[in-house]
């Protein structure tokens, strides 16, 4: 098995009274064990320019890493978007199964679990057509 | 404004044939602004009991006009076996075992008329449900505004 850690650390000096700061580590197992995940995609690069909704992580496509992905499983997702912030509009919107979880707008990252299945591909569907570039690393068993 | 930072560290020293090492760090920041920082924060700690699929951030039409919002939600049991599934309207996002967190932006786009109550049950609420034992969780939402309730008796 491998060990493989995720840390968070929110932090801010103003947001409230009182400096925050949160930080937590997971570790990385395999659904309901203390055994390390041993598949991941490695670190991917995706650019596009189009204002279309697209797939980023097909669960459809067959024998595909991303169709071994299913709902007692443990996955864990990590999408960046690279692009700088800019006028702060611009944003690409991350959907499941056409639901839209939120928006990642340039500098934006996010790191969740996926319960994959049927129709349950992650979807980007970006503002507009400007070119953006996303990292994107799943780690899965 | 506030100045806020999120820092994510990918690491591991095995599971590849050289060692992983990813960090990445975001400041919070307003829709449409080049560097004005979110500045309002709920911070919870729940128990949440097995059998039931609860509401843990509540969409409402101030979060959805200004879609930078950001959640945050950890599970803080130490039980392998223990989870919670975290949805969102119908959609499952994904199980939070013992020990896991996750961070996600949240733009709460609401397609159904929704009152601040959502009578229409049909929303961006971000739902939990735990499995196998009670779970307690911290969570929190990052944003710039929220509807807030008017008291019944006012």
């Amino acid at each position: 098995m491998a060990t493989t850690t995720a840390t968070i650390t929110l932090a801010s000096s103003d947001i409230a009274d009182n400096a925050m700061s949160i930080s937590n580590t997971a570790t990385l197992y395999t659904a309901g064990t203390d055994t390390g995940i041993v598949e991941t995609t490695g670190l991917s690069r995706k650019k596009f320019a189009t204002a279309s909704e697209f797939i980023l992580l097909d669960h459809g496509l067959a024998n595909s890493q991303m169709a071994d992905v299913t709902a007692d499983k443990s996955c864990k997702v990590y999408i960046k978007n690279i692009n700088d912030r800019g006028d702060g509009t611009k944003y690409v919107a991350v959907l499941i199964n056409s639901i839209e979880i939120g928006r990642l707008y340039g500098g934006d990252w996010m790191f969740f679990p996926w319960a994959g299945g049927n129709d349950k591909d992650i979807d980007i569907d970006p503002l507009d057509a400007t070119e953006t570039t996303l990292e994107y690393c799943v780690f899965y068993e | 404004m506030a100045t806020t930072t999120a820092t994510i560290t990918l690491s591991s020293s095995d599971l590849l044939t050289d060692n992983l090492s990813l960090s990445s760090t975001m400041s919070l920041y307003k829709h449409g602004t080049t560097a004005t920082g979110l500045e309002q924060l709920n911070y919870h700690r729940a128990v949440i009991p097995t059998g039931t699929n609860f509401t843990l951030i509540q969409e409402s039409a101030a979060l959805n006009a200004n879609p930078a919002n950001y959640v945050y939600i950890v599970n803080k049991n130490t039980d392998v076996t223990d989870y919670v599934i975290v949805s969102i309207r119908t959609e499952v996002i994904g199980r939070l075992y013992a020990g896991d967190w996750m961070w996600i932006p949240y733009s709460d786009a609401t397609t159904a008329t929704a009152g601040v109550d959502d009578p229409s049950g049909n929303d961006s609420d971000i739902e939990i449900q735990a499995f196998t034992h009670d779970c307690t969780v911290e969570y929190a939402l990052f944003h710039s505004g929220e509807t807030l309730l008017t008291a019944s008796d006012s």
